[in-house]
């Protein structure tokens, strides 16, 4: 299972534009659907234990891992997700900042914009219904208005999801 | 520009242990999102780097694949002290994060019997997915007015959430669409 998990998580190393969020669709289908590692539902528990710990929420890459293979298998996803983009980084980091005016550049940035918004969406989508659209999809939806709208620590928001999770299950 | 010693001006950092100790400061305190601790941390509280700078810095690796401050830690540290200044960097910043993130881990396969854990748990994770979703609106904000933009964007939403298509397929197609519009002034 080791190796499979190196392959997959570097593949979608390289797809991962707009960080974690915007992978998080096609790793819920993966582990989900494709390969049933866990069901929707502790995929979304997974997710919401890597939120809770400080750092860069590619933390969820180790978490997946260790469902499957345990703490090997964490290690060995966060590697295999974070060594190509990082190689990727060190290589065009110079690159890109003497094009800073190039057409195409600008045309590739205008571009990933709405991209993005659409993956990140998606994610959210995915991770807020591991039942399908039900009644808990009200959390996702206070959530989501609450970032939108405050500058308060999203931590608030992730503990009154977990507060109206126990009193209105 | 001057050529007198500026107090203001931004100093890297003199040592690599000391760039890891600051990545280590980020990871330790970032609950809730690493990003808002990264510009505190670089910008306000060591002065590694000026705010216009580091903006910059962080546009390319928001672009870049991979996760964003991840990137930030593999960009600053190679521009002061190479591969060995990347590594320290992300080192230090995925160090204590990781730890944290196993432990509870653990904490929660030993309780995730009990339906009053599991619930509140699924909880989290949902009001996560709801912050994925505050999150694209916000990004969406600057939108608003160019429908092609909008357009792209639900089509993406639709092929990954609704008809769970593989992103594999999705982002060759949604970038080159993107790409020819942008090229078009469409976006």
């Amino acid at each position: 299972m080791i190796p499979k998990l190196a392959f997959y998580f570097a593949l979608l190393s390289l797809v991962s534009v707009g960080g974690i969020p915007s992978v998080m669709p096609e790793m819920q289908r993966v582990a989900v659907e494709v390969e049933g590692w866990m069901s929707a539902a502790e995929f979304t528990q997974v997710f919401a234990v890597a939120q809770a710990a400080p750092g860069p929420n590619v933390l969820v890459t180790a978490l997946v891992g260790w469902k499957v293979a345990g703490i090997a298998g964490g290690l060995v996803a966060l590697a295999a997700f974070c060594v190509p983009a990082a190689a990727l980084s060190y290589s065009v980091g110079g690159l890109w900042d003497r094009m800073r005016d190039a057409p195409w550049r600008k045309a590739i940035q205008r571009a990933l914009v709405p991209i993005t918004v659409g993956f990140v969406a998606s994610g959210g989508y995915v991770l807020a219904t591991p039942a399908g659209l039900d009644w808990r999809a009200a959390i996702a939806a206070a959530s989501a208005a609450a970032i939108a709208a405050t500058r308060i620590n999203p931590l608030w928001f992730l503990a009154s999801g977990g507060a109206a999770g126990y009193f209105l299950f | 520009m001057t050529r007198e010693p500026c107090q203001d001006a931004p100093r890297p950092p003199s040592g690599l242990w000391e760039l890891y100790l600051g990545f280590l400061a980020i990871g330790a305190r970032s609950f809730g999102g690493v990003l808002p601790w990264a510009h505190r941390v670089l910008v306000e509280e060591r002065r590694w780097i000026a705010p216009a700078d580091f903006a910059e810095v962080l546009a390319l690796c928001q672009f870049l694949p991979g996760p964003n401050v991840g990137n930030v830690s593999i960009v600053l540290g190679r521009r002061w002290f190479g591969p060995a200044g990347s590594a320290a960097a992300f080192l230090g910043l995925m160090a204590l994060p990781l730890v944290w993130v196993f432990a509870l881990a653990l904490l929660y396969a030993g309780h995730a019997a009990s339906p009053g854990v599991r619930a509140v748990v699924t909880g989290v994770g949902i009001a996560g997915g709801g912050l994925f979703i505050g999150t694209a609106w916000k990004l969406a904000r600057p939108l608003a007015k160019k429908p092609w933009a909008l357009a792209l964007a639900a089509a993406c939403l639709g092929a990954l959430a609704f008809g769970r298509i593989s992103l594999f397929f999705v982002l060759p197609v949604a970038a080159l669409a993107g790409f020819a519009a942008a090229r078009r002034d469409l976006l």
